[in-house]
Formats: C-alpha cells, sequence, structure tokens
C-alpha cells in the first residue's frame, strides 16, 4: 500500500516537471536555432522538436487521471457542502457515505468504458507525431479510474471507521510561520 | 422538459456534498443511459479527448509557477514594497494591504493563500498600529480577490478552453479592469481611513523604495515574462505559462533562496494535484456540455431569451444574478465551466463580445469570493482572524459594496475591457 501511494505521487510530480522542462526546452530550441551561431545551429537545426507539444499533451493527460486519484485520498475534491452541512449529525454521514459511493460507482464506470474503448482500439492506431501506439496512451482511463475507485472506496472505510474525512487546506502557504514570527519580534511591518 | 430533468438531476446530486466533477458525469452517464439512444461508449473519448489539447496545459503550468511563488517570503517583500510605496498617505498600512494583495495574488493566482499570506503578516501589524481588526479583516478579504482578474489568471483560461475566446486577448482585457478595481478598493480604503483618522507611516525615502522594489522585482517580472511573452508573439499562452513555471523555479531556488531543492517535489506534487483536480472539473465539465450541445439546450435557451424580447442589458444583469447566486455555492472554475458553455451562445446571440463577457464573469466571480454565506475568501479569513462569518460579512461591507458598483460599471461599459485589447490586437 505504502509502494502505491508513493508510486503514484512519483509519478504525478515527475509528469508535471517533464512536461514543464519538455516545453522548456522546445521553446529554447526555437530560440537558440535561430541564432546565427556556425555548427551549433546547424546541430540544433537538425534536431527535430515538433514532438514536444504532443509528448506534453500526453504526460499531462496522464498526470490528470493519476492526480485525480491522489485528490481523492488528499480530500483535494470538493462539492457543495452548505446543504449537508446543516442536517444533524447522523444524516450528514449518510450523505457523506452516498457522495463517496457516487465517486466509486461514477470511476468504476468510466473505467470499465475506457478500457472496453482501449480494446477496440486498433494496434496500429498511432498518435501523430510520435507515432505511440494509441492503445498504451489510452492505458491511463482504466488505469487511473480504478485507481481513483479504489481511493474513494479507501476514504469510505476510514470514514466508516473513524468518521474522519481527508481536508485539503487550499490555503496553505509554504514559509509563512517564520514571517509571522519575524515581523512578531517587532520587525517593521 | 430534458433541461429541466438534466439540470434537476445535476443539482440533487450535488445537494449531496458530493465532488462537483463527480455529479456532473454521473448527471450525463445516468442521462445518456436512460433517456437516450447515444452510445456511452462516446463517453469514454471524450475522457481522454476533452483535455488532450495544448492550449490546457496553460492550467498546470501555471499553477506550478504560482507555488514556487506562494511563499511568506514573497509576500513579505511584497509588503515592504508596498508599503514603502503608499505607507505615507492616510491609512497608510490598510493601503499597502490591497496593493500587496494585488501583487501577491497576481503571481501565487490563488485568492485563498493570498488573503493568508498577506493577511497573516500585515494584520497584526495594523492592530498594534490602532486600527480596528475588522477595518483590517475587511480590506484584505476583499483585496485577496483581485487576483483572478489580473493575469496570469486560470479562471480565464478556463473561460477561453469552455468558449474558444483567445488567452492573450482575455490576459489584455484583464489588465485595466484589474488595476481600476485595486485603484477603486484603495480609495475605499483611503476615504474611510481618513475619516476615521487611522495612523499614517512616515513617507519612505526614494532609497529605501528603490531597495524593496529590488528585492520584490523577482517575483513582479513573472507577470512581465507571461504578458511581454505573449504580447510579443514570442510564445504561445502555454509556452508563456511553462516558462514562467521555470522562471519562477529559478527565482524561488536561486535567487530568493525561499526554498530548497529538496522541497521541489513537494511543490511538484501539490501543484500536480492542484491541476489534476481542476483538469478533472474540465473533463467532466465537457462531458456535460456535450450532453448540452447534443440536446441543444443553449440554443434553446438563446431562442427563449431572445422570444422574451430580451435586450443585451436585460441579459447581462440576469447573468449577473445567476452568477452571483451561483457564487454562493461553487468555486469560480466549476462556476465557469459549468455555466460559460450554456451563457455564452446567448451572449453571442446578442452580439456581445466575447472578451467583454469573459471579464464581466471573471468580476462575477470575484466578487463571489467575499460575499456570504460562503464566499471562500470570508472563511480564510474568519481562520486568520478569528472573526465569525456574520462579524466578517458586516466588515467586509463597504468594500463589497465597492466591488458590485464596479461590476454594475464593466458590464455596462464593454470598453473598460476592450480598450486595451483593442488598441493591442486590431
Amino acid at each position: 500500500m505504502k509502494f502505491l501511494d508513493h508510486l503514484e505521487e512519483w509519478l504525478i510530480a515527475t509528469l508535471l516537471g517533464a512536461a514543464t522542462l519538455v516545453v522548456f526546452m522546445a521553446v529554447l530550441h526555437r530560440y537558440l536555432s535561430g541564432l546565427d551561431i556556425p555548427v551549433m545551429q546547424d546541430f540544433l537545426i537538425s534536431l527535430n522538436t515538433s514532438w514536444a507539444q504532443e509528448l506534453c499533451v500526453i504526460m499531462g493527460v496522464w498526470m490528470a487521471k493519476f492526480g485525480a486519484a491522489y485528490g481523492v485520498r488528499t480530500g483535494i475534491h470538493v462539492g457543495v457542502d452548505v446543504a449537508i452541512n446543516r442536517l444533524d449529525a447522523r444524516w450528514r454521514a449518510r450523505f457523506i457515505v452516498i457522495g463517496l459511493l457516487a465517486g466509486a460507482l461514477f470511476t468504476a464506470t468510466v473505467g470499465a468504458l475506457g478500457a472496453n474503448m482501449m480494446l477496440h482500439t486498433s494496434p496500429d492506431q498511432t498518435s501523430e507525431v510520435m507515432e505511440l501506439p494509441m492503445r498504451y496512451v489510452y492505458l491511463c482511463l482504466p488505469l487511473g479510474s480504478w485507481l481513483m475507485c479504489f481511493r474513494f472506496l479507501q476514504v469510505l472505510v476510514a470514514f466508516m471507521r473513524t468518521g474522519e474525512l481527508p481536508q485539503h487546506d487550499h490555503a496553505y502557504v509554504e514559509g509563512l510561520d517564520e514571517e509571522i514570527a519575524d515581523a512578531g519580534k517587532g520587525a517593521t511591518p | 422538459m430534458n433541461a429541466a430533468i438534466i439540470f434537476i438531476l445535476l443539482i440533487l446530486l450535488m445537494l449531496t456534498g458530493m465532488p462537483i466533477s463527480i455529479a456532473l458525469g454521473l448527471t450525463v452517464l445516468s442521462f445518456l443511459f436512460l433517456m437516450t439512444d447515444v452510445p456511452i461508449d462516446a463517453v469514454a473519448l471524450k475522457l481522454f479527448s476533452g483535455i488532450e489539447k495544448f492550449e490546457i496545459m496553460a492550467i498546470p503550468f501555471f499553477i506550478l509557477a504560482g507555488n514556487f511563488l506562494t511563499h511568506g517570503g514573497v509576500a513579505r517583500r511584497m509588503i515592504n514594497f508596498a508599503t514603502s510605496m503608499v505607507g505615507h498617505w492616510h491609512g497608510g498600512l490598510a493601503l499597502a494591504g490591497v496593493l500587496a494583495c494585488a501583487l501577491f495574488a497576481a503571481v501565487s493566482g490563488s485568492s485563498p493563500a493570498t488573503v493568508v499570506a498577506i493577511g497573516s503578516i500585515i494584520l497584526p501589524a495594523m492592530v498594534r498600529q490602532g486600527y480596528p481588526k475588522a477595518f483590517g479583516a475587511g480590506v484584505i478579504t476583499t483585496s485577496g480577490a483581485l487576483g483572478i482578474l489580473i493575469p496570469p489568471s486560470i479562471v480565464m483560461v478556463m473561460y477561453s478552453v469552455t468558449t474558444n475566446t483567445s488567452v492573450g486577448q482575455l490576459f489584455m482585457a484583464g489588465v485595466v479592469p484589474g488595476l481600476m478595481l485595486a485603484f477603486l478598493l484603495g480609495l475605499t480604503t483611503w476615504y474611510l481611513a481618513r475619516k476615521h483618522n487611522y495612523p499614517r507611516m512616515p513617507k519612505a525615502s526614494w532609497s529605501e523604495r528603490w531597495v524593496t522594489f529590488r528585492k520584490s522585482v523577482w517575483g513582479l517580472m513573472l507577470i512581465v515574462v507571461v504578458m511581454g511573452g505573449i504580447y510579443s508573439g514570442k510564445f504561445t499562452p502555454t509556452e508563456a505559462a511553462a516558462m514562467s513555471a521555470v522562471y519562477a523555479f529559478f527565482i524561488a531556488v536561486f535567487v530568493y533562496k525561499d526554498l530548497k531543492l529538496s522541497q521541489i517535489p513537494k511543490v511538484l506534487l501539490d501543484s500536480a494535484s492542484l491541476s489534476a483536480m481542476l483538469l478533472y472539473i474540465i473533463t467532466n465539465a465537457m462531458l456535460f456540455s456535450f450532453l448540452m450541445t447534443s440536446e441543444q439546450i443553449p440554443q434553446a435557451m438563446a431562442a427563449w431569451i431572445t422570444g422574451q424580447g430580451m435586450g443585451v442589458v436585460a441579459f447581462l444583469l440576469m447573468t449577473n444574478i445567476v452568477l452571483l447566486v451561483a457564487g454562493n455555492f461553487m468555486e469560480p472554475s466549476s462556476i465557469v465551466l459549468i455555466l460559460a458553455p450554456i451563457l455564452f451562445p446567448v451572449a453571442m446571440t446578442l452580439g456581445i463580445d466575447p472578451v467583454h463577457f469573459g471579464i464581466l464573469i471573471v468580476v462575477n466571480m470575484e466578487v463571489g469570493m467575499c460575499h456570504p454565506p460562503v464566499g471562500l475568501n470570508l472563511y480564510v479569513a474568519s481562520g486568520i482572524t478569528k472573526m465569525g462569518i456574520s462579524e466578517l460579512t458586516v466588515a467586509v461591507l463597504p468594500w463589497l459594496c465597492t466591488m458590485l458598483a464596479f461590476l454594475v460599471l464593466v458590464t455596462f461599459v464593454p470598453q473598460i475591457s476592450l480598450w486595451l485589447p483593442n488598441l493591442i490586437y486590431k
């Protein structure tokens, strides 16, 4: 389980970082190859970076699918909770369970639809530039969705046991405590 | 009839408190499955192709860039700079709060994070100088919302992908209203401060201003990288976003040294998870708008509204009310993704400029973040000030009224939004 958690975190962080670098490189390449420097210019022009956009998009989609599963675990997917927060604790808990089950149902269905689509994609069908087999590109749909389904069930079990839901803090700011401590010491505001 | 079923189903599912993305997706699946012959297999492909666009990738990159600079140290530099510029006027520290919020929000891209970062540092200082707590809370809660109007703005990217409007033009269009609203919020603060005779600070010398400017300028350059890159045509918006992420990384790690290299994986993970959440709503909202289109609901709405003899003025007024109500329940991105595809076709039939309509929606979202019962900024501000929501509601009132007046102005004077993009693009 720990292993799966780490793999998930490692995967989405790496995909985002790599996608950023790929686009950065492509832009850099476009401008550097416009500079009139002998040898380097010829070499740069010989490199082809037309695949960059496609790779970036595919990495983005994979990040989105697995990141959504990670988000269930950290409670980042929010809903409209004004209504249920006004109910008494027992009914509120019931609606939370319904919500989590609905999440599991939806992601399980979507995972099955994705798997079905993947299997019906011809192995010859490839992406436009890099010619990756689309079949494997689509793999993120069933894998991501089923992982998300599993996460919903995990949160559900934890909620039944402890009555607690993961809470994401949308307003967390890194390094703020030190600044507040400094300001409190009477430094000029 | 079908439209009614779809909306009732969606609202019922949402009221159970399940994630908005799931409510959208389940509405689509159950409607397609129970009421139509549309094969559900079509849904699977949409889940992939919905976000398979290079333009959408601007969202994760902007989030990453913002997260690198969402740091207490950056907030402190912005506050110092703002204080040195406007601190000597009436209500100096509060004015500095408005300015610092505008700057920090533009760079970090997150309204709640702005309220927390600027608020936690500046509010205690204000109280020490003798301001009433409610005054400071009102300033910060409302000014924190400025971020989604000042580019780079993720809500604008969302609007652009759902309506195929140019991101570059939207960003340009946000500049004038953003500065104007910041000015108006400042003016309200200044007026109240003068009336109640709140403290002023000693005037900073130009050399002090230069020092604080030099320290904050690296963060502010992020806006220049994005806007300059898009404006000069050097980058597409997505490329500009990726460049700004690399830039922000470089500044945070090597120039400001706020972040250690070992903290980078956590920043990446947090950004990826936030972007994935937004992209998940986008996918499901795209499914939803696919259902709307296949049921021809936007067209029916457009026909109904023009049939009612509703003119531009009445429609815009209605749009404002619908958006303000929606702002009570959902956060900005979800509202834009759900309502823009429905309202946009009507706006187009009525001949409203797509960019102006986008800015109108964004300003609405800003107001929605600060007004009760569930404005996100109110909640966050309540957390840091330890004030109740109803107490805060009273506190933000003067600024909220300013924002509402500004909303009316933006709604009915399109030139405010369109002047700059027209100047540049036409």
